[in-house]
């Protein structure tokens, strides 16, 4: 059986301008990263912080970028492929969710031409009739009421509710693999479960999520897989039970321990450990030398800095440290 | 339609400019029946160098023509050349930074290239060579050829925002749902540029008609089509200052002045409503 | 505990053609020394715009409509320009929203702060110098620091600078808005815990401003959570977490989901406009513990027992 998804030993490199006239630099957005998913629907959730690659990673699936080297495969066919020969069927089954409510409207026009133009675009109705009654219904499977919402401008609406035209859209559309990335982190805290409780809902209708996120504790809530993503190369894989319970990259644990408790009673004992090299981003390494975590790790050894380590089956998961 | 009660200067400058059109719309039917079929271009139909007087409310010039009529001609031809040169310019420009914008890589260069060499180049003198050396200059190779040294300074202002428009989150989502480039530029990028382009064609059109001004005040510039510069240009020339003629002279300039004012007041007026941060209220 | 300031009935609007935005609509609020506060509300709660109206740095279409903040004995909103202008920075500093974004790219870190300083008090380069390293230290940050460029650094080390420079000149209080909001969770945690040790370093105050209810768990003493522009409930920060009383305050405590149990719930409805806040109480729209007073009564924030406040008809008064 085909995987859906799978993306193997992808390298994406930028190149910037330096301030030296001789030498251009290189930044390694993402380093032979590799990961697939299955065909059953399931959500996959990608946590990393910024910096880490997962937005190129999102750019890639998408379409809306080229990796440097590797392969994106779809249903087994590389993404190449199906750009050349069959473009309309790809955007058809893979979509995306963005993270900013604000942005993903085009101020000019009405909210409800994204669904529109999904309808247009996609012949998902045979006349306009059937469209309005398929807009109409994906409304409210939302929970937006339509005779409110129909024919306001974007800025007339709030995040909550632009969020939700995007489910609507997802709903229209239905996907085969739906990429959302950092979906709730702009919406307020009391309107996120509602939004994940969605996905959920679309995994039950057979479409699989991407989710992506640098928050453990959403990842947690709806996802039942997860990678680790931290400088452009994942460092742990798993079950969410396994990763969350019991992880076993320095990382990991140093991504727990950080999340904060929402009980006074539970406070942080210990403090972050800063160092001078903290002070440095770590988006984008420049070199593909060594593990990328080395710098922040409370374990390193000799060899971590020389050489990159494989990824190992280890208990449940996969991880990528000298460790094990 | 609120603008018009929020900013008396837009207010005003729409009206000025509105009472130039109708009068430019109104000049055939005035001038066929002053001058009864005649031309107003036309030499000797009427006593040289006359003042003003009831048949010559502005008096006549030193070749015995109305002045009234002449300037009523020459300020239908001037704002025809700034409104054809400036709609060439404008479109020039913005076609040239989409394109360029969006596309990026070598066609961006080609045309930044371009562009630059055409700003860097003194563009005036080039204009004055080839209206001195073309044979038959008519309205349109005019306006062509102003609109050519226009377009360049407009298209490289635009070019970067179109660029950062492209990175937008709602034109990646165009892009995911099957739009093509061309749609992507047009439908999306273009029309929340407007006002951007409204702007740039108000500058093209008062940029263009100086520098035809500026030909004419030369002498350079098809005599046939009397704009308000050539009309200026033959009152200096046959010393209309010292005869006396003063509407000879500050006619022409006063309606120029005027037409650029207008322009710059509808600006002015439209950034004062609809600028969010010099916004006094907000929810526009 | 002795108040150190005071906001009385504070209402800031903004003018739009539909009216008046009423986005604080009277708050009334003690800070007390040496705590730590958290301000606790989602998006449009008006949080932000208090910490704007009690420095007098809101900007039009937004205006100061009524009210007092009293200070050091005197109401800051009659002070002058210029007097307040001195109580800035030195007695009341403040870190606004995404400020780690506004350090100037092209002055180095010691020079922006030196700069800050020579511009609030009149002393010698080399002690301002002294002072701005001081506050790196007191911020955990090493010298070295001083001498880069805001670029050189994460997000997070630059917010940590953006801490220090706020506690250059030793204030009475501190104002933070959104202090960590932008940052990676590492970063999230190291940043919160500066601010927890500002208090046990300097004994200053902090006025914590967050929608996100776990921050204020990790360094807040007390909580005072806003709503539509009010305030619906204070208290400390254990008895918030333990025992909420208010039905919103319960909503958005069982809306966090956590890796403890794998369950979030969101609260129904959406946040009502500025514009348009409902009759009586403004959460009975939303409110499953509704009642028919709720609908025609606002509800005054009453003090239930020592310090615990709630703004609900469920309570009565002490």
């Amino acid at each position: 059986m085909e995987n859906l998804l799978e993306l193997k030993n992808i390298t994406k490199i930028f190149r910037r301008a330096s301030f030296e006239f001789t030498r251009e630099r290189v930044v390694y957005a993402l380093n032979d990263v590799s990961f697939s998913m299955d065909t059953e629907p399931k959500i996959l959730a990608l946590v990393g912080e910024s910096g880490s690659g997962k937005t190129t990673i999102c750019k890639l699936i998408l379409a809306l970028e080229e990796s440097t080297s590797g392969e994106v495969r779809y249903k087994g066919i590389p993404l190449s492929k199906w750009l050349k020969e069959d473009l309309k069927e790809y955007r058809r089954e893979v979509q995306i969710i963005f993270q900013d409510p604000f942005e993903t409207f085009n101020p000019f026009y009405r909210a409800d031409r994204i669904l529109w133009t999904v309808i247009q675009k996609f012949n998902l109705a045979k006349d306009n009739n059937e469209a309005k009654s398929k807009i109409e219904e994906s409304l409210e499977a939302v929970g937006l009421r339509p005779k409110e919402i129909l024919g306001r401008y974007p800025h007339q609406l709030s995040g909550g509710e632009r969020q939700r035209f995007m489910l609507a859209r997802v709903y229209i559309l239905r996907p085969k693999l739906l990429v959302a990335d950092e979906p709730v982190s702009m919406l307020d805290a009391s309107l996120r479960a509602v939004f994940l409780d969605h996905l959920k809902d679309f995994k039950k209708n057979g479409i699989s999520c991407l989710y992506i996120t640098h928050d453990l504790n959403t990842a947690y809530y709806i996802s039942d897989y997860i990678i680790i993503i931290y400088a452009g190369k994942i460092l742990e894989k798993g079950t969410v039970e396994g990763v969350i319970r019991n992880p076993l990259h320095p990382y990991t644990k140093m991504l727990i321990n950080s999340i904060p408790i929402p009980d006074p009673n539970k406070r942080w004992k210990d403090k972050v450990n800063i160092d001078i090299t903290q002070l440095q981003k770590t988006s984008g390494r420049e070199t593909v030398k060594g593990c990328v975590f080395y710098n922040r790790c409370d374990y390193a050894m000799e060899k971590c800095k020389d050489s990159v380590p494989p990824m190992k089956k280890v208990e449940n998961q996969e991880v990528s440290c000298f460790l094990y | 339609m609120r603008i018009f009660k929020d900013s008396p200067k837009f207010t005003t400058g729409v009206i000025i400019i509105l009472v130039l059109l109708i009068i430019v719309f109104l000049e055939p039917t005035i001038n066929n029946y002053r001058l009864k079929g005649h031309s107003s271009t036309e030499i000797g139909l009427y006593d040289i160098s006359l003042l003003s007087s009831r048949e010559h409310p502005f008096g006549t010039d030193t070749y015995g023509r109305d002045v009234l009529s002449l300037i009523l001609t020459g300020l239908k031809y001037s704002l025809l050349i700034g409104f054809i040169a400036g709609s060439l310019a404008t479109i020039i420009a913005v076609v040239s930074a989409t394109i360029a914008g969006y596309k990026g890589g070598g066609i961006d260069t080609f045309i930044t290239t371009v562009s630059n060499a055409i700003l860097i180049i003194p563009s005036w003198p080039i204009l004055a060579i080839i209206v001195l050396f073309v044979r038959k200059v008519d309205l349109f190779f005019l306006s062509l050829i102003l609109a050519f040294f226009s377009w360049a300074g407009s298209s490289r202002q635009i070019k970067p925002q179109i660029s950062s428009l492209k990175e937008r989150p709602y034109v990646e989502l165009a892009r995911v749902t099957g739009f093509s480039d061309l749609e992507i530029m047009f439908k999306e990028i273009l029309p929340n540029f407007l006002p951007y382009i409204f702007v740039g064609f108000s500058y093209a059109v008062t940029g263009t008609m100086m520098a035809e001004t500026a030909l004419r005040l030369v002498g350079l510039g098809p005599a046939d089509i009397p704009s308000l510069g050539q009309v200026l240009n033959w009152a200096l020339y046959a010393g209309a200052l010292a005869q006396g003629h003063y509407f000879l002279v500050l006619t022409p300039i006063v309606i120029l002045i005027l037409i650029f004012v207008s322009i710059n007041l509808i600006n002015v007026g439209l950034d004062e409503v609809y600028n969010p941060r010099l916004k006094q209220i907000t929810g526009v | 505990m002795n108040s150190i300031l005071e906001i009385q009935d504070l209402r800031v609007y903004f003018r739009t053609i539909f009216g008046d935005a009423k986005s604080l609509d009277g708050v009334s609020l003690k800070v007390y020394e040496k705590e730590i506060l958290g301000i606790a509300g989602e998006s449009g709660c008006g949080k932000s715009t208090l910490v704007e109206g009690v420095l007098k740095l809101v900007k039009p279409p937004g205006y100061i409509h009524s009210g007092k903040v009293i200070y050091s004995e005197k109401n800051l909103l009659e002070l002058e320009e210029e007097e307040f202008r001195k109580l800035r920075w030195k007695e009341l500093s403040y870190i606004p929203q995404g400020s780690m974004n506004s350090l100037n790219p092209v002055i180095k870190i010691e020079e922006q702060m030196i700069d800050g300083i020579i511009s609030h008090i009149d002393i010698p380069y080399t002690e301002a110098k002294e002072i701005a390293l001081e506050a790196l230290n007191s911020a955990g940050l090493l010298p070295d620091v001083a001498q880069m460029f805001p670029h050189e650094l994460s997000g997070g080390m630059r917010q940590r600078v953006c801490i220090a420079m706020s506690v250059c000149l030793k204030p009475k209080i501190i104002f933070a808005d959104e202090p960590v909001t932008a940052l990676d969770v590492v970063m999230q945690k190291l940043n919160l815990q500066t601010i927890g040790e500002l208090k046990e370093r300097f004994g200053v105050t902090v006025v914590m401003v967050a929608h996100d209810m776990a921050w204020h768990a990790e360094v807040a003493d007390r909580i005072c959570i806003m709503y539509a522009g009010k305030i619906v409930e204070i208290g400390l920060a254990s008895d918030i977490f333990t025992e909420p009383l208010h039905p919103y305050t319960k909503g958005l405590l069982e809306a966090i989901p956590s890796l403890e149990r794998r369950f979030s719930k969101s609260i129904p409805g959406i946040a009502p406009s500025p514009l348009n806040w409902p009759n009586g109480c403004r959460f009975h729209p939303r409110c499953s513990n509704k009642m028919k007073v709720c609908e025609e009564i606002d509800p005054p924030l009453i003090e239930i027992e020592d310090s615990r406040f709630v703004a609900c008809h469920l309570y009565g008064g002490k």
